[in-house]
C-alpha cells in the first residue's frame, strides 16, 4: 500500500525546498560541469547544517532515525535543483550496510550522521552492477585490484566493496588507494576509478548474506535515486509548462498547440506514476515486496526523467539547448542517475526474477 | 485499514468465492447473449439479496447506506470472477442516481430498486453520430407541443440500449443559443411510441452498443430533469456522479501474472521466452507501470479515508492501462506466434491476450478518448490553454 505524506513529513518537504533554494546557485552548477574533482561546498555544508547526513542513520550513532520515506523527501527536493555534490545519496548507502556490523556501526556512523566522513559504494564492475565474479581481491585485511566508475570516489573516506567469495568489506579509503577521476558529462558526481593497493578493509558479511546486503542497499539508493530523479523531471515539467505559457508563435501562445499541451500533459503522467512508485517503495522499506518495489520505482523514475529532460528541451526550442539555458543540467543528471545505483537493464532482470519466482 | 473495512473485504470476498461457480466467468463460457443476461439478472438479484448492491447509496434508495470506500473495496473483491455484471454498471452507475436527485417522489425508488434487482436496466443516450468527445454539439431535437415534447433524431454508442427499458437523454431544444445553453435533459421510456434500437456489432464481434432512433417521439414536460436550457449542467452532473472507481491496472485486460505464466511456458525462436530480453523489458515495464498506478489507487482511496478530495489522478489511470494493454497484448501474440492468431472468442478480454487485443482501441476510445484525457490533464491540471474553438459565443445553428 502506498502512502500519504504526514503533515510532519508536509512540513519537512516545504522547509527542504525552501532551504536548497535559496542555497543553489546555477552558475556554480555550470562551472562544476567544466571541473574534475570539484563539488558545491557551499551546498554540502548546508546539508550537514540541515541535518540530512544524519536523517537515515540510528539515533544511538548520532543520527536522526528516521526512514526512506523522509529520505525520499529530502532526495526529491535536491533532485529538483540537480545538486552539486552526489554525497547524501552515496552515505546513505554506506550507512545502511555499516549499520549491519556493530564495530563498523559504532566507528563511522556518527562521523556519518555528522557529516565529518564520506561514504559511498563500490560494488559494480565492467559488465555488471552486481557481478558474480568480482575481480577485487579481499585477504588478511586487506583490499586489492580496481573498482571503476565509483560515484563520489573522488572524495569518499569509507567505501562499501563487494570482493570475490563475494564478499562485503568496508574499505578506508587512505593513501593505498589510487583516485582516477575521468572527463565526465556530469563532473560533480565525482565519479572515480578506484585501485585498491594493499588497503586496509574489513568484513562486513560474505557469501549470501553478502550478496543479500548489497542487493538491499542498492535497492535503498534506488528508491532515493528515484526520489531525485522525480524532482529532477518535476522541475523540467514546471519549466516546459511556463515556458509553453509564456513563448508565443503564430498569433498565440505555443501551449495553446496540441502538439505541445499533449507533450506537457503525457510528461506529468510519466512523473505522476514515477512518483507514486517511488513513494510506495519508500514505504515498503523493510517489508518482503520492496525489491520489486524498488526496481519499479526506479524504471519508473529513470523514464520520467530521462523522457522530461528530452521534451523540456524541445519545447524550449533553440534557447533550450544553450550552456546559459541550464537545462542540460538535467539532460546530464537524468543519463547520470540512469546508470548509477543499478541501470535500467540490471532492474529489470532484477524485477522479472522476482516476479517469476 | 480500519477494522471494518477488512470486515467487510472478508465478507465481501466469502460472498463472491461462494458464488464463482455459478455466475462467475466459467459458468458464462457459451452463453447466448441472452442467456448471459438471463444470468446477470439473477446475479444481480443475488447481490441484492445479500446487501452487495447499492453498497454506497443512502438506506432510503434502497442501498445500503454505506462508504464510497466500502464500495470500492466490494467492487475490487467481486473483479475477481468476471460475474456477468456489465448490464447494470452504467444503469445503476448514471442514469438511476440522476433520477434519484431530479426524478418524481415515490416512483423514483421503485425505478431505483427494480435496477438493484436487476429487473430494470436503463441506458444513457448521450453520444451522437455527429457528438461524442463534444457531447454539448448535438442534435436530436426536441420541440415543445403544448405539455409535452417532440423528439426527433439518433443517438449512437448507447450500452445495452436493446436491453433498456428506460434512458436518460440530452436533447437540442434551442439552436438559437450558443450550443452548451440549448441543451435540455429529459428521461424516456425506451418502449414508447417511435424509439426504435438497432444493436451495432464492434470489430470485437458483440453487439452491446446501439443505434438509437427517436421519430416524432412523445414525452411529457413531466419527464424533464433541470430546467429547459440546463441540459449540459445536468449533463455534467451526471458524468461526475460516478468519480471514483475502483481501478484496474490492468487497462481492464488480462493481470500480468498472466504474461509471465505465458513467458514461463513457451519458447521464442528456440529459447525459452523468459531468457529473452525483450521479453524481459516488456514485463518489468508494465510492472513499473501497473505497480505506479496501483500505488496512485491506494493514495487516492487513502485520501478519501482522510476526507480529504483526490485530484486527476483517475484521467492518469484510463489513459496509461489501456495503452499500455493494448501494447502487452500485440507482444503476447508477437511471442507466441501464429498460436496467438487464435480467436477464442468464447474467452472474455480479462483472461484472453488476443480478446483483450481486439477490443482494445474501443477502451481507449470509450468513456473519454486518449486525447481528450490529455486535454483534460494540461487544461485542468497544469493550466495550459484550451484549444482554439470556433464554435464558442455563437449560435448552435451558425457554428460551422
Amino acid at each position: 500500500m502506498s502512502i500519504l505524506y504526514s503533515e510532519d513529513q508536509q512540513a519537512i518537504a516545504v522547509e527542504t525546498r525552501r532551504v536548497v533554494e535559496a542555497t543553489i546557485d546555477k552558475a556554480v552548477l555550470l562551472g562544476l560541469l567544466e571541473r574534475r574533482g570539484a563539488y558545491d561546498a557551499r551546498f554540502w555544508a548546508m546539508a550537514r547544517e540541515q541535518g540530512w547526513t544524519a536523517l537515515a542513520i540510528p539515533g544511538d550513532h548520532g543520527g536522526l532515525g528516521l526512514g526512506l520515506v523522509e529520505m525520499g523527501i529530502v532526495a526529491e527536493a535536491c533532485g529538483a535543483v540537480a545538486t552539486g555534490v552526489p554525497f547524501l545519496t552515496t552515505g546513505f548507502g554506506a550507512a545502511r550496510a555499516l549499520a549491519t556490523q556493530p564495530t563498523l556501526a559504532s566507528e563511522w556512523l556518527p562521523k556519518l550522521a555528522a557529516g565529518e566522513a564520506v561514504g559511498t559504494i563500490a560494488l559494480a564492475e565492467a559488465g555488471a552492477t552486481l557481478p558474480a565474479s568480482p575481480t577485487v581481491r579481499y585477504a588478511d585485511g586487506t583490499l586489492r585490484g580496481i573498482k571503476p566508475g565509483v560515484v563520489a570516489g573522488g572524495a569518499a573516506d569509507i567505501v562499501i566493496v563487494l570482493a570475490e567469495g563475494p564478499v562485503l568489506v568496508a574499505a578506508t579509503l587512505d593513501d593505498s588507494v589510487t583516485r582516477t577521476l575521468p572527463n565526465t558529462f556530469d563532473n560533480s558526481r565525482l565519479i572515480a576509478d578506484l585501485t585498491f593497493a594493499d588497503t586496509p578493509a574489513t568484513m562486513i558479511a560474505e557469501g549470501e548474506d553478502a550478496l543479500r546486503i548489497a542487493r538491499d542497499l542498492l535497492a535503498a539508493m534506488a528508491v532515493v535515486a528515484a526520489h531525485e530523479q522525480v524532482g529532477g523531471a518535476g522541475t523540467l515539467l514546471a519549466a516546459a509548462r511556463d515556458y509553453a505559457l509564456e513563448r508565443k508563435a503564430f498569433g498565440q501562445v505555443i501551449g495553446a498547440f496540441q502538439s505541445i499541451k499533449h507533450r506537457i500533459a503525457e510528461l506529468f503522467v510519466a512523473i505522476e506514476v514515477a512518483r507514486a512508485n517511488a513513494l510506495h517503495a519508500a514505504a515498503e522499506d523493510g517489508k518482503p515486496e520492496f525489491l520489486k518495489a524498488a526496481a519499479a520505482a526506479r524504471l519508473s523514475a529513470t523514464e520520467a526523467y530521462d523522457l522530461a529532460a528530452r521534451d523540456a528541451i524541445q519545447i524550449h526550442g533553440g534557447i533550450g539547448v544553450t550552456w546559459e539555458a541550464a537545462l542540460h543540467l538535467h539532460q546530464r543528471r537524468a543519463r547520470t542517475l540512469a546508470v548509477e545505483a543499478g541501470t535500467p537493464i540490471f532492474w529489470e532482470d532484477l524485477l522479472v526474477e522476482e516476479l517469476a519466482a | 485499514m480500519s477494522d471494518g473495512h477488512a470486515s467487510l473485504r472478508d465478507a465481501a470476498r466469502t460472498f463472491f468465492a461462494s458464488h464463482a461457480a455459478e455466475f462467475g466467468a466459467e459458468a458464462r463460457r457459451g452463453l447466448t447473449p441472452d442467456e448471459d443476461l438471463a444470468l446477470g439478472r439473477r446475479w444481480q438479484a443475488t447481490k441484492y439479496d445479500a446487501g452487495f448492491a447499492g453498497i454506497a447509496w443512502p438506506k432510503d434508495h434502497g442501498g445500503q447506506g454505506r462508504s464510497l470506500i466500502e464500495r470500492l473495496i466490494a467492487d475490487e473483491e467481486e473483479a475477481r470472477f468476471g460475474f456477468p455484471n456489465e448490464y447494470f454498471g452504467i444503469s445503476l452507475g448514471m442514469p438511476i442516481p440522476i433520477v434519484l436527485r431530479h426524478g418524481p417522489e415515490g416512483w423514483k425508488l421503485d425505478r431505483a430498486i427494480a435496477a438493484l434487482r436487476g429487473e430494470e436496466i436503463w441506458c444513457q443516450l448521450f453520444s451522437e453520430p455527429a457528438a461524442g468527445s463534444d457531447l454539448a454539439g448535438l442534435r436530436l431535437k426536441a420541440t415543445r407541443d403544448g405539455d409535452d415534447w417532440i423528439l426527433d433524431g439518433q443517438k449512437l454508442w448507447t450500452s445495452f440500449g436493446q436491453y433498456s427499458d428506460y434512458g436518460i437523454i440530452v436533447t437540442r431544444s434551442d439552436p438559437d443559443v450558443p450550443k452548451h445553453k440549448g441543451l435540455t435533459y429529459f428521461w424516456v421510456d425506451m418502449k414508447a411510441p417511435g424509439v426504435g434500437v438497432r444493436p451495432i456489432k464492434l470489430a470485437g464481434g458483440d453487439s452491446r452498443v446501439t443505434e438509437t432512433f427517436f421519430d416524432a417521439v412523445r414525452v411529457p414536460d413531466s419527464q424533464r430533469l433541470g430546467a429547459i436550457g440546463g441540459g449540459f449542467g445536468v449533463a455534467m452532473e451526471t458524468l461526475v456522479i460516478e468519480r471514483y472507481h475502483a481501478a484496474d491496472p490492468n487497462g481492464f485486460g488480462p493481470k500480468l501474472e498472466l504474461f509471465v505464466d505465458l513467458a514461463k511456458a513457451i519458447e521464442v525462436e528456440g529459447r525459452p521466452a523468459l531468457s529473452d530480453g525483450r521479453v524481459r523489458q516488456q514485463i518489468a515495464r508494465a510492472y513499473a507501470m501497473r505497480n505506479g498506478l496501483a500505488a496512485i489507487y491506494a493514495r487516492t482511496v487513502e485520501s478519501l479515508r482522510q476526507g480529504l478530495h483526490p485530484g486527476p489522478e483517475g484521467a492518469v489511470h484510463k489513459l496509461v492501462a489501456v495503452r499500455s494493454r493494448q501494447k502487452l497484448s500485440e507482444f503476447a501474440m508477437d511471442i507466441q506466434g501464429m498460436a496467438g492468431l487464435a480467436n477464442r472468442d468464447d474467452h472474455f478480454q480479462r483472461e484472453d491476450w488476443g480478446q483483450s487485443w481486439i477490443n482494445a482501441p474501443t477502451g481507449r476510445i470509450a468513456g473519454g478518448a486518449d486525447e481528450m484525457l490529455l486535454n483534460t490533464i494540461a487544461e485542468k491540471v497544469l493550466g495550459l490553454p484550451q484549444d482554439h474553438r470556433p464554435d464558442k459565443n455563437v449560435a448552435f445553428r451558425d457554428i460551422p
